[in-house]
């Protein structure tokens, strides 16, 4: 009887894990941005005029996220089927693109993470910032 | 030079090398914290997607703490520099982690200064992505292609010729930067 217990709270918290790690599915439109400069506001963080500083970032494996249109930031955990995120190629390819994303959504201690299905919509580099901002952070 | 040393020392925190415990980088809300954590995959931690040794240092590493919070590192103590490099060798292992928490734009997240293995490995600063990016392409840890690591990383060079600095293509650098 003790053992039915047991395997019954262990089933039981095994499915409240498993209740909490569900991912919501979600479409995304937003920025590829860099997560430290944008969320720190260290220099100004997104469109051309980041866009060197936001490579370099991502090459040196900085998260890289999604400004969603919805001002919330999301972070990108996986391209497709590449499960890399480190200095990801995919995704440093499209880096400070306007992308619409099918996702699975984890919200996990208040940060938002993606892994992206699919990028539906790609519109390039719209965000024209560089002659406000200048190329952040040196100038050149 | 001046003007870049004083930028990347406002901007990306250089911590005096003779220092063990983290120092402020004048960040929003910043709050310097130690605690003690495991080394997990994000992925792995929220999804059960789980390759062997938490990819291997291509995947976001994060720390949970006891009170079973998955702590997001942003950063380390290297130029545009993230902490899997840091924090890869410590897979699944328990470390005690040193830094700061900073709270902004709705996010609290992690920049990693120092790392040990609990309770009391040896300290190590979190700029090993250095002489790992060095390894990687066969550069010296202390040359000077490593200090700007940046400057000479060849996924870097190969975007930046394509798509520009401005990633609007090099037609349109010329444009801007007269170059």
């Amino acid at each position: 009887m003790r053992v039915l217990t047991l395997a019954a709270m262990a089933a039981a918290a095994l499915s409240t894990a498993a209740q909490a790690a569900a991912p919501e599915r979600v479409q995304i439109t937003g920025e590829i941005i860099d997560t430290w400069c944008y969320l720190t506001e260290i220099m100004y963080p997104e469109g051309s005029a980041h866009h060197q500083c936001a490579i370099w970032c991502a090459a040196g494996g900085i998260p890289v996220g999604i400004k969603g249109d919805d001002g919330k930031v999301y972070v990108v955990l996986k391209l497709g089927a590449d499960s890399t995120s480190v200095a990801n190629p995919g995704v440093l390819e499209i880096q400070s693109h306007k992308v619409k994303v099918d996702a699975d959504l984890y919200v996990r201690d208040g940060i938002n993470y993606l892994t992206v299905a699919k990028v539906l919509d790609d519109k390039g580099i719209v965000n024209l910032t560089h002659d406000e901002y200048g190329i952040q952070p040196f100038g050149e | 030079m001046g003007k870049f040393i004083a930028l990347a020392v406002l901007a990306f925190g250089f911590a005096s090398p003779a220092a063990q415990a983290a120092e402020s980088w004048g960040l929003p809300n910043e709050e310097i914290v130690r605690f003690e954590a495991k080394v997990v995959d994000i992925l792995c931690e929220l999804s059960g997607d789980c390759p062997a040794k938490c990819g291997g240092g291509k995947r976001q590493l994060g720390l949970v703490n006891d009170a079973g919070r998955l702590i997001l590192p942003l950063k380390n103590q290297v130029f545009f520099a993230g902490a899997a490099d840091e924090l890869i060798d410590f897979c699944a292992q328990r470390v005690v982690a040193d830094g700061l928490m900073v709270t902004n734009r709705g996010n609290t997240f992690m920049a990693l200064q120092f790392v040990r293995l609990a309770p009391d490995g040896p300290w190590k600063k979190a700029d090993r992505f250095t002489g790992k990016w060095a390894a990687r392409n066969g550069f010296t840890a202390k040359g000077k292609e490593a200090k700007r690591w940046f400057d000479h990383d060849p996924q870097v060079k190969d975007l930046i010729a394509r798509q520009g600095k401005l990633g609007l293509g090099p037609a349109a650098d010329k444009d801007f930067l007269g170059e």
